[in-house]
């Protein structure tokens, strides 16, 4: 079955379809490939793996390097996290009580530019700072501020998408019963936003925890994040523990990212939305 | 353009906004992330500025004779212009064959995009230096078919980097053509069928206008971000090929010259954030993203 805009493009849509799979085994292969590697008997990388064992999950999962890299990586992620998200939800709430739409603009503009900022000059920058101020010497506060600067505008972008979608006249409604702005916003705003929210976090999550130029720079002796440590290791030699490692951590990222369209669904399941147009798949809380 | 329903409400609610909205609140949602800006973001600019001007300025000479620098530079936005033009083209098929494709090959295509949009971006790498050594996979699958017995000679090559880093910027080229597409309005579909328009005639005249400003926003984002890309360039491009960013950190970690890493920053920031704000104000970027 054929959907509107598929029957528009008429026959056309074969070839289209034929280059979109093609494009996508660009997507798809690299990663296959990655994740065969990893269950050889062997200790060395081949490609068709040679028989099939789970020893260097094993070896991974118990090694104490990567182990503390992976609690380091998943503790300044989390806290980079949570800064993003408080200031990313407080900037795309904020910005709609901005009177000039002039300044509207320039400020979308600047929580999205962190986006296109190149990592390395301001890793280099970071550095600086970092370098030239004692107390900042040896910590992780610098690596931590900065890639939550790298994932505000992941949190704005996509709770500015739930912003949009609030219904205008709750605000008017609460205000004339006589809450003021800080309970209009935790029990009428903050609820609605909850579902987006809660993906831009885990999208900002997943965004710093694979977030490898900072720490390359901002990182104390002796400590290296997870991502650090996988480009350590890859610039030594590829090994099956490395690629096992890659493998569990993008199976992590799926799980947790996987968690978004199965609660919507849910959410969508429960509510029935009659506006709801089926036969679009579409991506809650990714763009909008 | 035409309005969508989502900007029509972000109109009505900033109009409602602006009547109930006060100074305080804007001061106290606005002023700590704006603090955080001025901290996270300026602090470290401003101190790349004093650093590169540590020898008085002659850094930003100084860096053109750097021997490997006007080549990376020159590398470093061919790189980014090519990867965006075909994201662009690929991305423009890839969003059209998600909307209009069965079910089947519809839930295949949105899942590997899902799937590299969340996966590490370096792993993504690794799996492509798998693919491309020389006797790694793709050596493999020729040999297999008996196209190919010698090693090959991809990897670390200029040509053997565009796969890679196409793959990885895909995604931010398709989703804003997707949603565009999700927009459409079908009835005009629909109407310029019934009205007997070919495939061609509807495409060209209702379609494709309402996919330019999507594809063009990708495309800025696509190029941007190329131009400071990293992690990929580095294990794909090798030694050979190093970009801007390769440069830097060579003149920061390996040729302990400070100045010059941070006078070549100003130079990527600046090039980078002049580019973006220009496109934001010409094509309105930053509005298609929120």
């Amino acid at each position: 079955m054929a959907t509107t805009i598929g029957r528009s493009l008429g026959w056309y849509r074969w070839p289209i379809a034929f280059i979109a799979a093609l494009t996508s085994l660009l997507l798809i292969v690299p990663f296959l490939i990655l994740v065969s590697t990893s269950w050889t008997e062997g200790s060395f990388i081949n490609f068709p793996p040679e028989g099939f064992s789970l020893q260097w999950y094993a070896e991974v999962l118990t090694d104490k390097g990567w182990m503390g890299s992976f609690v380091l990586s998943l503790w300044t992620a989390s806290l980079s996290t949570a800064i993003a998200t408080v200031l990313g939800v407080a900037g795309a709430v904020g910005i709609t009580r901005v009177k000039s739409r002039a300044t509207q603009r320039w400020l979308r503009t600047m929580f999205i530019v962190p986006i296109a900022l190149p990592p390395i000059a301001y890793a280099v920058g970071l550095y600086g700072v970092n370098s030239s101020l004692d107390f900042l010497r040896g910590t992780l506060v610098s690596l931590i501020l900065g890639h939550a600067l790298i994932a505000l505008p992941y949190v704005f972008v996509i709770v500015s998408g739930g912003v949009a979608r609030i219904d205008p006249s709750l605000r008017p409604a609460a205000a004339t019963l006589g809450a003021r702005w800080p309970l209009i916003l935790w029990k009428v705003e903050l609820p609605s936003l909850l579902p987006y929210v809660l993906s831009g976090m885990l999208f900002a999550f997943i965004v710093v925890f694979d977030e490898v130029v900072l720490a390359v720079f901002l990182l104390p002796p002796g400590m290296q994040t997870l991502p650090l440590r996988m480009l350590h290791a890859s610039q030594e030699a590829f090994s099956p523990e490395l690629t096992a490692a890659s493998t569990l951590v993008s199976l992590l990222a799926i799980v947790v990212l996987a968690i978004i369209p199965l609660t919507n669904a849910a959410r969508a399941r429960r509510r029935r939305r009659p506006r709801a147009r089926p036969n679009q798949p579409h991506l809650e809380g990714v763009v909008e | 353009m035409t309005t969508t329903p989502v900007t029509v409400a972000v109109r009505t609610a900033s109009r409602s906004a602006r009547a109930a909205g006060s100074a305080t609140e804007s001061r106290w949602l606005l002023w700590p992330p704006l603090v955080f800006f001025a901290l996270a973001l300026g602090a470290p600019l401003v101190m790349l500025l004093i650093q590169s001007f540590e020898t008085g300025g002659s850094a930003y000479m100084e860096m053109f004779d750097v021997a490997a620098f006007p080549a990376a530079l020159v590398r470093t936005v061919v790189m980014a212009a090519v990867v965006m033009l075909l994201t662009m083209v690929f991305g423009a098929f890839y969003a059209l064959a998600i909307m209009g494709s069965p079910l089947w090959l519809r839930l295949t295509l949105l899942a590997a995009l899902l799937l590299s949009l969340w996966t590490s971006v370096m792993v993504r790498s690794f799996g492509w230096v798998l693919l491309e050594l020389p006797k790694g996979a793709l050596y493999w699958f020729l040999n297999l078919l008996g196209l190919r017995d010698e090693p090959l000679d991809f990897y670390q090559t200029t040509i053997g980097m565009y796969p890679a880093m196409i793959a990885v910027m895909l995604p931010f080229a398709v989703l804003p053509m997707m949603s565009a597409l999700q927009s459409i309005d079908h009835e005009q579909l629909n109407a310029a069928r019934v009205f007997g328009a070919g495939e061609l005639l509807t495409f060209r005249t209702v379609t494709w206008p309402q996919i330019i400003p999507a594809m063009i926003s990708g495309g800025v984002l696509v190029f941007v971000m190329s131009l400071g890309f990293y992690v990929t360039p580095l294990l794909l491009g090798g030694p050979s090929n190093l970009t801007v960013s390769g440069v830097i950190n060579a003149q920061i970690n390996q040729a302990n010259r400070p100045d010059l890493g941070a006078a070549m920053s100003i130079l990527l920031v600046g090039g980078t954030m002049l580019v973006y704000l220009i496109a934001d104000r010409l094509f309105k970027v930053s509005e298609k993203w929120g």
